[in-house]
């Protein structure tokens, strides 16, 4: 994309924003409805670790901070995604009633379009609060704080959400190939949430569909593993962003080829 | 210059084939079955910049499936499309620019937020400058009385007055081809009476040219020189309205209500020596059949001048009938007992 297509992209951003915000001013109840519920599952997944450690003392070499650390990593990413690729309601809203039609008369491209038209800033707010458990796990653990950190972590949070843009946008478009909505949706989320947690309490076989199908250990124990001294495992961290970039790019070429295919609803 | 150039333009859906009962489910499973079905059959028409042309046919004609391949939304099976010189589905974004389009069934705006508001967004998207948005906004507000609308938001409009609205929005970026699908669908007479006159300033004014497909004849009648009537996927109509209604408009009817009871011999009688059909209404009423070539006036000469008349009717066969009769036949070649021109 040319710098120029970015400008135009950005500026659009921005006004779509505004077009958020006043909506979301309309509806104020649902905004704050929406924070708390994404919150509380945030809270249960903690709990859900704490839980389990309250049995164990460590898995595969685990301990209790270093797992929660993981799962603040994962937070970062997974937010600044849903604020961008809220595409759930894709087949339904776009392929089903037609309003792909629309999106298809303008002059933006179309995931871009989509992507904007369903921006939820809402789910910044998890991001918010997982860099807050990273700091504190970070404390806890006594990890060093190098200055190359943040523009680390900033490069990681940015191939982990490439990542799972790539992979959402290729199953959305799926439903330009065919009729039915699938049951993938589903699949893919009990998948990604196996990566949240460290690939080592896995078999082979998860660890290698982790990691080189369904990418999803790159958001999450892959990454974290980059500041987690005792888990270092450099490589794996520094293909973050390589990784994502691949999967991004399979993920815009399948919706690509998807529009292509769009036949439309109805009359 | 040609605005659409279209020829042996086609499209064809893949439709998935159902088997029956649960051994049927069953198959299908593991093997799809499909079918492919043409919804457009290898046409070809070229319309000029500046013209009017209505896209008329029955539901399921291949209507709106070409006006979405000429909008870049489809891509064709196979065929040749060159809108405003551009291949619709290759160069899309860039495209687009050029053109604007309204589906009546379907909102262009934003449903929460004021009209005005997706108007901005619009210019974003579009990259009118903001002197070119004023400028056109004022003039497409004031024409269409939109002034106390802008700041309503779209859910709260009526479907008279969101209609007026997209039509400014698929304006905004002063498009050199408007495409309508169904735009006055569901409308008032009041309403489509405006819409219908503000295309045609449009069109005078700005020279845009204009494709629209409808099921109300009279918004053909208003607007369209020309006419291209569709019929399961092919053409089989193109040209001028004037010339259909002639080659179709196989004469007019004139009823008579007389103050006295009147027998149909007794009429015919008078009418001796002219091609004309007598039937009766009731006691009081009959109606005659005058075809196209004969004069009107020739038939209510000879009648008013012998019988006492209360009240004369005169119909033209309108373009609904002739419509109605060509899908019937299913062509517009040769009318069947008709008296061409």
């Amino acid at each position: 994309m040319s710098a120029s297509k970015w400008a135009y992209n950005l500026s659009l951003f921005r006004e779509y924003l505004g077009n958020y915000i006043k909506t979301r001013l309309t509806y104020r109840a649902d905004f704050w409805v929406e924070v708390l519920s994404d919150l509380l599952f945030s809270a249960m997944n903690l709990v859900f670790i704490f839980v389990v450690f309250g049995h164990t003392p460590s898995l595969a070499g685990w301990s209790e901070a270093e797992v929660v650390f993981v799962y603040g990593y994962f937070m970062i990413p997974f937010g600044v995604f849903g604020t961008f690729f809220n595409l759930w309601n894709f087949s339904e809203r776009y392929i089903v009633k037609g309003e792909m039609d629309r999106v298809l008369t303008r002059p933006a491209h179309s995931l871009v379009q989509i992507m904007l038209e369903n921006v939820d800033p809402a789910s910044l707010i998890g991001s918010l609060v997982g860099l807050a458990i990273m700091g504190s796990a970070w404390a806890t653990l006594g990890l060093p704080f190098d200055w190359y950190d943040p523009l680390a972590l900033l490069a990681m949070v940015i191939g982990s959400v490439l990542i799972y843009a790539g992979l959402y946008t290729a199953l959305a478009a799926i439903s330009f190939y065919s009729d039915a909505p699938t049951g993938i949706v589903p699949l893919m989320f009990n998948i990604q949430n196996y990566g949240r947690y460290p690939i080592q309490i896995y078999n082979k076989g998860i660890r290698f569909l982790l990691t080189w199908v369904l990418p999803f250990a790159f958001v999450g124990v892959y990454p974290a593993s980059f500041f987690l001294d005792r888990h270092g495992d450099l490589e794996m961290s520094l293909l973050t962003p390589a990784v994502g970039v691949v999967v991004f790019a399979f993920g815009l070429f399948v919706w690509n080829r998807g529009v292509k295919r769009y036949r439309g609803a109805g009359s | 210059m040609l605005a659409i150039d279209v020829s042996d333009l086609r499209k064809q859906f893949k439709v998935q084939k159902n088997r029956e009962g649960l051994k049927g489910a069953l198959k299908d499973l593991f093997k799809r079955e499909h079918t492919e079905v043409a919804a457009v059959k290898d046409i070809s028409f070229q319309i000029p910049q500046g013209e009017i042309c209505g896209y008329i046919g029955e539901n399921g004609a291949g209507k709106s499936t070409t006006i979405k391949m000429l909008t870049g939304i489809l891509v064709p099976t196979s065929g040749k499309i060159l809108v405003n010189g551009y291949v619709p589905y290759k160069e899309r974004e860039e495209f687009v620019r050029g053109i604007g389009v309204v589906f009546g069934q379907r909102s262009q705006l934003w449903w929460d937020i004021g009209v005005i508001e997706s108007f901005r967004l619009l210019r974003k998207v579009y990259r009118v400058s903001e002197a070119d948005f004023r400028a056109r906004l004022d003039e497409l507000v004031e024409t269409l009385q939109l002034q106390e609308l802008l700041n309503r938001p779209v859910r709260k409009l009526s479907l008279g007055q969101r209609m007026r609205c997209e039509l400014v929005a698929a304006l905004l970026h002063q498009p050199s081809i408007l495409f309508l699908d169904e735009p006055t669908i569901g409308l008032d007479i009041v309403v489509k009476t405006e819409i219908r006159e503000f295309l045609k300033k449009l069109n005078r004014e700005h020279g845009t040219t204009i494709l629209l497909t409808t099921h109300d004849l009279q918004d053909i009648e208003a607007l369209c020189s020309r006419v291209i009537m569709l019929d399961d996927g092919r053409i089989i109509y193109d040209g001028g309205l004037d010339e259909l209604k002639d080659r179709w408009g196989k004469g007019r009817e004139v009823q008579f209500q007389f103050n006295d009871p009147v027998a149909i011999a007794d009429l015919s009688r008078l009418t001796e020596g002219l091609e004309v059909r007598w039937s009766k209404e009731n006691e009081l009423t009959a109606k005659v059949w005058i075809p196209r070539e004969l004069n009107v006036s020739e038939v209510l000469s000879r009648v008013v001048g012998t019988k006492d008349i209360s009240d004369i009717k005169i119909f033209e066969t309108n373009t609904d009938e002739i419509v109605r009769e060509i899908y019937q036949s299913g062509s517009a070649a040769a009318p069947v007992g008709s008296v061409s021109p």
